[in-house]
Formats: structure tokens, sequence, C-alpha cells
């Protein structure tokens, strides 16, 4: 086996390694330098798209067919997406693997799961007219340039909403890149663009110059963490600056004539110019490295941690070696995991050096096995990866104490990298990309590609959840399969059928948009979420199962959106029909009819007999309006709809009153010149009392039947409220008062005159004295109070009252006292 | 940790902070400065989480009500916070962005932050006013909201009346959603235990959730792969309580007899806030005192008073009967006075000086509080001491006494005939219709014609919508009451003579300084909701309240054992659920883990449409004698804040004819 130095490169103090991942990928027939590629991070998929600008020598019809396809990194073919429309500027990845084509006129496809239907938008924002000049990508979202230098950003896809930012000065763009949202301190996407000799840096509120000043750059490229620029100059310089644009950080003068193809990043600390069939390495420092051995065209992909380099015969990774791995091949290296490495090769040899080795690192052994298993996750070659991890398990048993979890799961993860490797499969993640991947977005991605045993294999492997793996399964299924219906139908539940967290909801919806409107209402029958039931029976057209669905799930919102619906595309009268026996729908509607659809309520409660709420709606109508006019008229109709039946007698009585109490206060404003309209019936009594109309008064009582007990209240407060002091000790004289005399004194002294309310006192005949005492006392009147007493002979009240009294009153108690004393 | 494990129970801040940094994300998600504007309601409820000044920071330049209209276009991002469930709201916002799109010369950026969620309807709203693709589109999962350490809302204001007048079930979906979150973070709920038919849509809502909760986190590929195992139960949590309002409505229109129950029937609490004239708090005008009541109330300014347990001394006040409240008060004047000399006693050493340098803050803190208080309490004073309110209290007590209701009728007809508050009127009638299942036809009609005549035949209207909510119905009709909602057949009236009875639902000798029963929140009548709680978490107490003789055979057992029959004579069906996680090996495994060391903590107390003040005081009360004897806690959740005066205006017409 070949050490695995020989394939590094030293630049400067750092070393670089060229890993080939595939061989003989492309056929050699086809003519790389007349195509743009792409590729979707994470070592996905890549796109490849003819190059209309380019010409080519006829190959007849076939090939002049536009298409753009999709390869693994290993060159096989994924997917043909057949291109008939537009002019396309651009194509781009997202981390999802979802594959974005903008062409000149704006309009974007997106392609999900490597499937090919897709969804459109626009960008709108003047695209059409400018044209789309190119675009730029980020895992999450993408920029589009436009003919007359605005950019418009695309912050998410799921639900698209393309957004004019800043306006950049008009000039030629040279070139330009975008910083991902994640990368700057505004968190919001940041664009750079190079025109004329200078940076502008645009975001969605300003546009501002960074004043450099050695442009024109030709190329403009951020490294893949967000930090770092590299710029390329017109006279051939390789700038690297920071990318808030404060510090330099280091410049390489390339020394060439021809300006580079293309330039990037290779992981974060170096970058890669291309020329038709070579590159340069470019590492910290300005050293680096010329690669000329390709022979034959070659495309950069950029990823997370390095860069592929794609030619029709091989893929190759280059990336800076990491670390771990330098630390234990470095030749002469003398750290720990070195050496243990070093002692696993003694052992196979049976020498006892093997022993010396472990004596040697024996303080540091856990560094070492630390050391080798993480080398291991780096290298790609697997007997490389079992040395180490052999190494690892060697150390690991002279240690007395060690955590073995790394130790595991590094060979779980290992196992799984190796199987998606594999040249069939075509995912050459490293480690670090499967890491920030997560091995659910992989099983995905290995899903996409319909490789759906491994996929489930990795799941169980690795202990996550395979629901997906079916449920795409079974949407491949229903789209694919010729068979009946009901066989379909029947072959999907039985495998689906018992395994946690399916969604059958999304099978349906592929047979919905495949055309099989049965077959999906069928599936959906087993989909546990009716939120997701419901829309797709509304596209179906099952609305009243729609509307059942709804209402079992509780949720209100998909019941009334039901119910929108369904009125929407129903007569009326079968509306209600339907709604009628679902009570729950029912008082939906009537709960959003009452704020804005008051006819709909109407027409409901006219076909549902239910009179007495018609009624009332009227009634409610009438105290809409602002006249009486009007008001007396839906009173009216009130009044009407209720008068057949005999259980609303109370009901119509009222409503007869309140036109007559309207009538009344219609005449009082007119004699009185006063408002009245609104009042109610006690109130309108009070407001006569107040106003001195005691006949007009009696008159509405008389009229409305209003209790003596409730005319003397309100006559008394309104008196009171008058201060008609005089009034009030004329009622005094009477004889008996329906509410008794001690509201009276309550009432007047309340309003703050004992004089008047004192007059009361003798009449509350059915109170104690004591009692009787204490309203003496309230009203000042200390030896009223005492007479009271005396009339009652309670000698202690009169001693407390005797406390009280002041002055002459003092003397009158005393004289009572004795008066009291005297008669025992 | 081992003292009171139970303290670091359901961590309600976590929520707070969470909706708080889920907020103000998403507010940075828009760049620059921008406008927001925000439905009334919710304002309060997010006033609760993050301070105004917070959100400045945040480039909030101007707030607007959506209800006001007024949005102006001052600056370029308009962001609008609206509750999503609510059409007409959805509405308004559509209508609002159309009009601001046609006016302004700005090219506008439209954000819109739904709460708690988008909602199909919403989007469809949007769609038909063309103005969907315009707006960003975003939701703030604002579910619960901790308006204390052991007291959770949805501030769900329309909850009451939607549940009773409308028959709208939504806000039982939003608790469903809220509660699932909870399980979600603390694991199942073991056993759901609940009363009335809206309690029981909730628990087959909570089972039918978790069916869903299974496939979408399946579909979710951020979900944390531990959940996608299915839920197991939870460890803390020992079961949840469901409490719907429909089972008993007397309490709620009771007046409520706690300090924090009164200053909510006085003056009103909304989000922990009260508004009250400055002139009650002193300070603003010191000559109206001269004046006495006589000052005209135009000069009058209202003053916001922050009412939780951040302030020094309401804490202890506020679950307190308020008879109570006055001598605590003197209580605390007093040690304050005293406080006070000794700061000003002039041979003190050093030391001295700094034990009373360091008190100095809160010495402060709480005269300033102190001050606050007794102006409430002061205020209120005036409004219990008053003759209308004795009267009032004298009927309510008597018909929760179970006195017969016909003898207080005359009272009733002499308030009404006194004008006295709507509101206060319909309370008392509402309660006697409830707990003797409807009143008598003759003399409901009568009380009909009296109210009508007194307060405007407009109220034809309020009247018929309390009978739709069935707290104000006759006798007869009473007896065919079903309610359209309930699906299931349960008892539909409840016996209030036989609970009373078998519950011990009042009590004569109430300790109000001193309290050995949660009666004393009522000054004698015990909850019907809090005896229902306590029927599952003390058993041997109530029973042994019940049948002082007999008191050695108290029942044993969980969920509603012993009070089976007291149960089965309340309105609607009882719950009782176990819950098993999905995964059997998974609960086994945890049980493993946890051992049998310590049972499960925390019962969770949820009112389905509302709960008051006095309910909350009385559950506190519960929860401090459980946590005494066996290290367990109560946490209260509701859909809203309630108390008698809302409930009855759900009902009440506040328009008058031709005006």
């Amino acid at each position: 086996m070949s050490k695995p130095t020989t394939n590094w490169e030293r630049i400067g103090d750092k070393f670089y390694r060229r890993i080939q991942l595939y061989d003989s990928v492309f056929d050699p027939d086809l003519e790389l330098e007349n195509y743009t590629v792409t590729s979707a991070p994470y070592s996905g998929a890549v796109a490849l798209r003819r190059d209309d600008s380019k010409i080519y020598s006829y190959r007849g019809t076939q090939a002049a067919k536009s298409t753009i396809d999709i390869y693994s990194c290993a060159g096989k073919l994924l997917r043909q997406i057949s291109w008939d429309r537009g002019n396309v500027k651009s194509i781009g990845w997202s981390e999802d693997e979802r594959l974005l084509l903008v062409t000149e006129d704006g309009t974007v496809r997106m392609y999900t799961d490597l499937q090919d239907d897709f969804t459109p938008f626009s960008l709108g924002h003047g695209a059409e007219e400018h044209g789309v000049q190119d675009c730029r990508f980020w895992s999450n979202g993408f920029v589009a340039l436009l003919g007359n230098n605005s950019v418009v950003a695309v912050t998410r896809y799921d639900e698209p909403r393309p957004q004019l930012l800043a306006s950049a000065p008009p000039g030629d763009v040279m070139s330009w890149a975008v910083i991902a949202p994640e990368h700057t301190s505004s968190r919001a996407v940041e664009v750079l663009l190079a025109i004329g000799s200078s940076v502008y840096v645009v975001d969605a509120v300003e546009c501002e110059d960074r004043g450099l000043e050695a442009g024109p750059f030709r190329h403009l490229c951020v490294s893949p963490n967000g930090k770092f620029i590299a710029l390329y100059t017109d006279d051939g310089k390789v700038w690297v600056i920071s990318s808030d644009f404060q510090d330099r950080l280091s410049e390489y003068q390339s020394k060439v004539k021809t300006p580079p193809r293309d330039l990037q990043w290779c992981g974060n600390n170096a970058v890669v110019l291309a020329w038709e069939d070579e590159l340069h390495l470019v590492g910290p420092n300005g050293s680096f490295q010329r690669f000329d051995d390709y022979g034959s065209f070659l495309h950069l992909l950029p990823d997370i941690d390095g860069i592929r380099v794609l030619t029709n015969d091989k893929c190759e990774f280059l990336q800076k070696v990491p670390e771990s791995v330098e630390e234990v091949f470095r030749i002469g290296s003398k750290t720990p995991s070195a050496v243990l490495l070093d002692a696993i090769d003694q052992l196979e040899q049976k020498s006892p050096k093997a022993d010396d080795n472990i004596q040697l690192i024996r303080s540091k052994l856990d560094e070492a096995v630390d050391g080798c298993v993480r080398a291991a996750g780096q290298e790609y070659s697997i007997h490389w990866q079992k040395q180490l991890l052999k190494a690892a398990s060697f150390g690991k048993s002279v240690l007395d104490l060690y955590n073995s979890d790394d130790f595991v799961e590094m060979t779980e993860a290992l196992r799984v990298l190796n199987a998606v490797r594999f040249f069939e499969i075509g995912l050459p993640l490293s480690y670090d990309q499967y890491f920030q991947l997560t091995p659910e977005r992989l099983i995905q991605r290995l899903v996409n590609r319909q490789e759906y045993l491994l996929a489930l294999k990795v799941s169980e492997y690795l202990h996550l959840p395979v629901d997906r793996i079916y449920v795409h399964w079974a949407r491949q299924k229903v789209r694919s399969s010729e068979t009946d219906e009901d066989s379909i139908c029947e072959e999907i539940v039985r495998k689906l059928n018992g395994k946690r967290g399916i969604s059958f909801e999304e099978v349906a919806r592929a047979a919905y948009h495949d055309g099989r409107g049965k077959l999906a209402t069928e599936l959906l029958e087993h989909e546990p979420r009716a939120g997701k039931q419901v829309p797709l029976l509304l596209n179906i057209g099952e609305e009243s199962i729609a509307l059942d669905k709804a209402i079992e799930s509780g949720d209100t919102d998909l019941v009334f959106y039901v119910l929108l619906n369904m009125k929407k595309h129903m007569p009326l009268s079968s509306f209600f029909r339907t709604i009628n026996s679902r009570p729950i729908a029912t008082a939906i509607v009537e709960s959003s009819a009452k704020d804005q659809d008051q006819e709909l309520l109407k027409d409901l409660y006219y076909q549902d007999d239910r009179r007495l709420d018609g009624a009332n709606l009227l009634m409610s109508e009438a105290l809409e309006s602002s006249d009486i006019g009007p008001a007396t008229d839906k009173l009216k109709s009130a009044a009407k709809l209720l008068r057949d039946s005999k259980e609303y007698a109370h009901q119509v009585a009222a409503i007869d009153d309140a036109q007559r109490l309207l009538r009344f206060q219609e005449v009082f404003e007119k004699e009185l010149n006063d408002r009245y309209v609104g009042l109610s019936v006690n109130e309108t009594l009070s407001k006569l009392i107040k106003n001195g109309n005691m006949k007009r008064s009696q008159k509405v009582q008389s009229e409305f039947k209003v209790s003596e007990k409730t005319y003397w209240w309100i006559r008394l407060r309104a008196l009171v409220s008058r201060r008609d002091w005089k009034e009030l000790e004329e009622i005094s004289k009477g004889r008996r008062s329906p509410i008794g005399w001690e509201p009276f004194f309550n009432e007047i002294l309340g309003a703050g005159n004992p004089k008047v309310a004192s007059v009361f006192i003798p009449k509350c005949t059915n109170l104690t004295p004591p009692e009787r005492i204490e309203m003496w006392v309230k009203c000042g009147m200390v030896t009223k109070a005492g007479e009271e007493a005396l009339k009652a002979k309670d000698r202690a009240a009169l001693e407390e009252l005797r406390t009280k009294a002041t002055g002459n009153g003092m003397l009158e108690i005393d004289r009572m006292i004795a008066q009291l004393q005297k008669g025992r | 940790m081992a003292a009171h494990p139970a303290a670091k129970a359901i961590n309600t801040q976590e929520i707070t902070d969470k909706a708080r940094r889920d907020l103000l994300h998403l507010l940075e998600g828009v760049r620059g400065k921008k406008n927001l504007v925000i439905e009334k309601s919710l304002a309060g409820t997010i006033g609760l989480i993050v301070k105004f000044s917070t959100l400045q920071e945040y480039g909030v330049d101007k707030p607007f009500f959506l209800e006001n209209h007024n949005v102006d276009s001052t600056q370029r991002n308009i962001i609008f916070m609206v509750r999503g469930e609510d059409a007409k709201k959805i509405r308004m916002v559509a209508e609002q962005i159309k009009l601001i799109r046609s006016e302004s010369k700005i090219d506008h950026d439209f954000s819109i932050i739904w709460v708690p969620r988008r909602t199909l309807v919403s989007n469809m709203v949007l769609e038909e006013h063309g103005v969907l693709g315009e707006a960003n589109i975003s939701e703030l999962a604002l579910n619960f909201v901790p308006m204390e350490q052991d007291l959770l809302s949805l501030e769900l204001e329309d909850s009451f009346e939607d549940l009773c007048l409308r028959k709208d079930p939504t806000s039982i979906f939003a608790s469903a959603q809220a509660l699932m979150l909870l399980q979600k973070q603390y694991g199942l709920f073991p056993r759901i235990l609940g009363k009335g038919d809206n309690a029981k849509r909730l628990a087959d809502l909570l089972q039918r959730m978790r069916n869903e909760e299974d496939v979408n986190t399946a579909a979710d590929p951020n979900s944390v792969h531990l959940t996608s195992f299915g839920l197991t139960p939870s460890a803390l949590i020992e079961n949840l309580i469901v409490i719907d309002r429909d089972v008993d409505f007397p309490t709620v229109l009771s007046t409520q007899l706690t300090y924090e129950g009164l200053i909510d029937e006085v003056f009103g609490i909304a989000n922990n806030n009260t508004e009250v004239d400055s002139s009650v708090l002193g300070g603003a005008a010191p000559q109206s005192q001269q004046n006495g009541s006589t000052t005209t109330p135009t000069a009058a300014t209202k003053r916001k008073v922050l009412l939780d347990s951040s302030d020094r001394l309401y804490p202890e006040l506020r679950n307190a009967n308020f008879a109570t409240v006055g001598p605590a008060l003197n209580r605390i004047a007093r040690r304050l006075a005293s406080d006070n000399e000794n700061m000003h006693n002039k041979d003190q050493t050093v030391a001295d000086l700094k034990n009373i340098v360091q008190k100095l803050p809160s010495y402060k803190a709480e005269s300033e509080s102190l001050k606050t208080q007794t102006s409430l309490a002061e205020e209120i004073m005036k409004v219990t001491r008053s003759e209308s309110f004795g009267r009032m209290l004298e009927v309510q007590q008597n018909l929760l006494a179970g006195t017969d209701p016909a003898s207080l009728h005359e009272n009733i007809e002499e308030m009404i005939a006194r004008d006295a508050p709507l509101s206060t009127v319909l309370r008392l009638l509402c309660l006697e219709s409830c707990l003797a299942n409807g009143i008598r036809q003759r003399d409901l009609d009568q009380f009909k014609r009296q109210i009508l005549q007194a307060y405007g035949y407009q109220h034809a209207l309020t009247l018929s919508d309390l009978d739709k909510m069935g707290l104000l119905c006759t006798r007869e009709s009473h007896r065919g009451y079903l309610n359209p909602i309930s699906n299931t057949a349960g008892q539909t009236a409840t016996d209030w003579n036989a609970v009373r009875k078998s519950l011990q639902l009042w009590i004569d000798e109430v300790q109000e300084a001193d309290p050995n029963d949660v009666a004393y929140v009522f000054s004698g009548y015990a909850p019907l909701s809090i005896r229902l709680v306590q029927a599952i978490l003390q058993k041997s107490y109530l029973h042994q309240l019940v049948n002082p003789k007999n008191a050695s055979s108290a029942p044993g057992g969980t969920g509603w054992k012993g009070f089976e029959d007291a149960v089965s004579r309340i309105r609607g069906p009882s719950v009782d659920v176990t819950q098993k996680g999905s995964d059997s090996d998974a609960s086994n495994a945890r049980k493993t883990l946890r051992g049998n060391k310590e049972g499960p903590k925390v019962s969770i107390v949820f009112f389905l449409g509302g709960v008051t003040y006095a309910e909350v005081a009385a559950l506190r009360f519960i929860s401090n004698q459980l946590e005494q004897s066996s290290g367990r806690k109560l946490v209260i959740c509701t859909t809203s804040m309630l108390n008698g005066k809302k409930a009855v205006d759900v009902a009440v017409e506040q328009r008058t004819f031709a005006s």
C-alpha cells in the first residue's frame, strides 16, 4: 500500500493533498469545455449544461436538443431535465440539493429531490426588462444581478419572495460574489460587486463603496466561512483580504499573461486559479504550487473544506491535509499518534519494538488514540482507515480507562461514508462534510437517488427514522406503477401500515398530481393528520369529506377554510344543507358571519326556521340605524317574525314596548326640546321628574305599568339629584310609602342634607330604637337621639350619647339621664 | 437540590425567554427601522414578555394599534403582528396593506407575524385581497404566557365568549396545541382528568394530536432524532386536570373577596396591570382631598400599576381575604416605622450603619409598595363598605349557601329599581339561575320586564344571549337543555343541592385571617372547581371535611376515585385518560433510569374558558399545603383571566336605540 503522503504537496509550511475520488467519470466524447458545471454543496449532484455561447460541431438533431444533465460525482447520470424554453442564465444548488434554473427573463424554476417536476416563480423587480445577467447561490438562497446593475435576493425557497436590494452604481460589473446571511454581521445577505476600480458592498438598505483602488478585479471570491475575500487584479495579482475589508492578508503575483478562467477557494486557507487544463494553488503568504498534469479541460467545484476538480476522466478532491492526518503521517513525525501507528506496524511484524513504542508515549497514550481515531475519519483509503483504527484499538487496550464513544462513532461514520463513496452511489463526502450535512440529510440524498435499500440500511444502522424512505418509495410507486389503483393502494398500505410516522398525505398528493383522484382519496383515509388531509381533499373535490375531517381535527382554522371554499363553489341552499347537520360548522359560520355577512346569517336563520335568532338580528340592525324611522321598521319586522308562534309572546311584547317607548320619546323631544330617544323607561321617568314634568312621568308609568315601588325609587333618586327638598318634605307628609321611609333618609343624608333627612326618622317605625338613635346621630342631632333613647329607656345608649354631645346637648342628655333615673 | 426539587419544576421563565428570543429574532430579520402595527389585545400580552424599550433597540420606530387604522408611511418597513385565527383581524391587515400600498409613494416592505400560527384562512384572505405575495410572512408561536411562576395563560380574551356564546371551539384547539408543547418538553401527562363537555373534547384532541405528532416529527427534517421515538410519560408532571368553565359558572359569577380578586372587580386587571385614577394613588392631586368626592372626574388621569411578584408586599397580600388586608397593611406599616426609627437612632456603631445601608433599598421599595397598596386597599374599602355592595353580597352569599332564592327576589328587584349596574344585577340573577338550574318562568319574566324597562329594550338581545350561554334560563327549558357542541351524553345539569353537601361547598365558620380551607376566598363558599381539584389531589382532606364522623374510611386510589358519585351529579362527562408511551421500551428504560426514589411532582390544573383570581388564590393555598405535605406542587394554566363582570359583559348589548 502506498503511503498516504505520496499525493501530498507542500505549499509554504502547509501540506495539501490531492485525492483521486473516481476515474473515467465522463464519456471521453463529452466536450467539458463547452459545458457549464455546477455542483450541490457537500459532494452533491453535478449539473451539466451545454454553454450556448460556445460553438460546437454539428452532431445531428439528437444532440441539438437542449437538456440539463444531472450526474453524480462519479459520473453516473441521475436525471436528464429537458429544457425547451428561455435562455438559462444561471444554474445553482441549495444545500438540500434543490436545483435552481434562472432564465434571462427572471423566471426561476426549482427542482426538488432531483425530480423533473418543478415549482416556478418569477424574480420581478424589472428582471423581465433588464434581463438577468448572472446569479450567485448560497446554501439557502441566491442573488440575481440584473442588466441595470440592480440586485435581487431570494432568501428562502419554501416561500420565495424576491427582494430588491439597494441599487448599485452603473458601470460594468467585472466580477461579483455574495456573502451568505449566516456569515455577515447583519444576518442579511451582502453582495460584493467589482465595478470600476473598486468593490461595492450592497445589502437591503445601502450600497457602500469600499474604496479599493487596485481594480478592476477580474475575479472576486468569498471563502466558504465568509471571512475572507480573494481578488484577482488586472495586473495578475491575487489578493486575500478579510471580508470586512479591514485587513489585507496576503498578496501573490501570478506572473502569467493570460488571466485565469476561474478563481475559487480551496477550503478556507488557499485559493485556486484555474486555466484550461492547469491550476495554481496559492497558499497563505504567497506560496504556491502549479498542477498541470490534468491533460484535459478541468472544472472547479468548491466545497466547504476543499475543492473538487472535475475532468473527463477523473474527479479529484483537493484539500489542505487535515491536522490529525498530518500529525500521523508527516515524514519524521514524532507525535504520539504517529508513534502509535508505527507500533501497530511493529506488532504486525511481531517485533518487540511495538512495546517500546507504547512505553515511549505511555503518558500521552490517550492523546495518541484520539489522534488516530480522528485521522481515520479524514483518510479516504480503506486500508489506512483500518490501520489507524487498529492502532487506536491497540492503544485503547493498553489504557485502563478510556471512553470509547468517539471510537465507536467513528467506525459507524466510516462505514456509512465508505458505503456512500462507492462509485455506484457517488457521494464522496469528507468527514467534515458528513458532519455538517447530518446523517438525516444524507439519507434524504440517498432517497433522492432512489437508493432505497442503502438508505434503509443506513437508517437502521444509525437508528434513524425510516418513514421518509418508505413515503418516498410509495410516491415513486404511485408515479411509475402501471397496475390498477386498488392493487397499488393495497400494496402501499401493506408495506407502510404499522410503520411509525408515515405521512400518507405525501403519497396521496403524488397520486393526485398524477391524476389519480380516487387513489388519492383512498390513500388519504390512512393519513392521521387532518391538517394534511383537508387541503388535498378540497383539491380533489371531496368537500363534505373534507369538512368532516376538518371537524374531526378540532382545528377551527381548517373548518373555516373548508367552509369558505364551499361557500365559494356551492349554491347557498346546498351549502346550508351541508352545514345544517354539523353544529360546529354552523357555529363557525354564524360566528364569522356576525362580523361580516349579516345577509348570509339572515338566510341561514330563515332556512333553519330559527325565528328568535332572526328577530334578534333585526333588532341588532335596528340598533345600528341612527334614525327612529328605520329602527322602528326593523323592530316591526322583528315582531312580525315572532308574532305567529305563542312561545315568543314575551319577546313580542318587549319589541312592541320598545316601539311604543320610542314614539313617546319622540313626542317628548318635540315638546320639551331635550334628548329622550335612546333612554330606557326608567331613565325616561327619571329625566322627566328631574325636569319637573310630573304629569308626563305618571303617564309613562301607567303606560308601561312600572310598579309603584320602582316608580317611588326613581322619583326619590331624581328628586334628590335635583335637590328638590321642598317636594321631598311634601312627600314626607304622605301616610305610607311602598319602599318604606328609610331609603328617603339614606338618600337625602347621602346628598348632604341632614335636616330634611331627619324629617323621615320618626316615620321609620319599623326600625328598632337603637337604629333610630344611630340615624339621629348621623344627622348630628344628639338631643333628638337622646329623646329616642329616653323613650326606649335605654340608659346605656344615653351614656354613650353623652360622650358625643357638646355644650347644650350635654346638659340635655344629663337631664334625660336624670329623668330616667328618677323615673325608676 | 434535595430540599425542594419541585421549585425547579416547570420553568415558566424559560417560556418567557423563548418567546422573547423568537420575537426579537423575527424583528431582527427585517433590516432597518420599522413601524409595528399590533393588534390591541396582543399588545398587552407582548408587554408581558418584552419591554417597549427593547423593541426600540430592535428598530421599532413607532407602534400602532391595528384597530385604529392609522398606520402612517414614515418607514419603509411595516410589520403587522396579529392573531392568525381571527378572520376579522386578518381582513383588517389585508385592507391596511392595500391602503398603504395605494396611498404611499414609497415602496414599502411588509411583514406579517401571525400569532401563534399561520392559518390557511389567513392565506386565503390575503390572497383574495391580492396581497399574499406582498408580505413576508412568519409566525410567532406564542402560546402560554407566564403571568406568574405558577400561572400560565393563553391570554385569549375572547375564549369565554367563543366557548359559551358562540360555541366556537377555536380556543379548545389553541389550548390543546399549547398543552401539546408542554408535553413535548416535559413528556406526556401520565393521566388526564377533567370534567365537562369541552374538557372531554380537549382530552380527545390531545390524544389525536399525539398521533399526528408522530407523523409531524417524522416529517420535520430538523427534529432531533431522540424525539422521533415518540413521547414517553413525564417524570415531572403527575397529571393534567381540565376544568371546563361550563361546569362551574357560579364561581365566576360570584364577587371575589380576595385582595387581588377585588382589585380585579373594582379596577379590572389586564396583563398583570391595573389602571386607577392617579388621584387614588395620592401624590398627584393633594387638593382633591379637601373637596372629597365632589371633584369632577374630568381631570382624572389614569395610572398603570403593575401587580405581580416583583412588588415587595403584593405577593403576601394578593391571595388573602380582603378582610385581613387592612390589618396586614397596618402591621407592615408599623414594622417599617420601627425600622425607620432604628435608622435614625443616634448612637450607632459602624457595623450598624453598614447594616442599615444594606437594608436601605429594600426599605425604600417596601415603603413605596406600602403606599400603593394602602391607597388601593382604601379605594376598595370605599366600595366594599357601601350599602349597595353589602346588599349585593348578602344576596350572593345567601344564594351560595343554598337559601331559597324566592326570599331574595325583593332585594334584586330593589337593586334594579335603584339603577344598580346592569352587570351586578345580571350576575346575581345568573347565579341564581345556575344554582337552581333556572328561575321559575313567572319570576324570570318579571325580572326580564324590569330589566328591559330599567336598562333599555336593547337588552332583549342581552337576555337572549344569556339564555344561549345557559346562564339565565327558565327552569323548564333548562331541563331539556342540551349543549349543541357535546356529542356525548352526560348529565346535562348539576344537582347543586346534592353537590353542595357531598363536596361541602359551603363552610359556615370561615377563618379568614388564618384560613384552613379554600372557602376563605369567598368568605364561606368553596368554589366547585377547586373542590373538584381537591377530590383528585386531597382526597383524605376532602373526605374528612364531608364526613367528619367517618373519617377513617378515607378513599385511596387516584383519579376521581372515592368521589365518583358526587362528580356524576355535576353536568358534563368526566374525563379520565391514562397515557402510556408509544414505545414501551423507551418508557421502561426511563422508568429504570429514574428509579423509584421520587414520584412525580407537578399537577397542572387547566381552566378551559378562564379562571378567576379567587380560584387562583385557592389553588395556591392548596399548592402550599401539598408542597408541605408531599413536596408536590400545582401549576395553573388557563385560556384567560376571567371574572363575573367580564363573563356577563360578553352578552351585554352596548348599543342603544338611535344613538
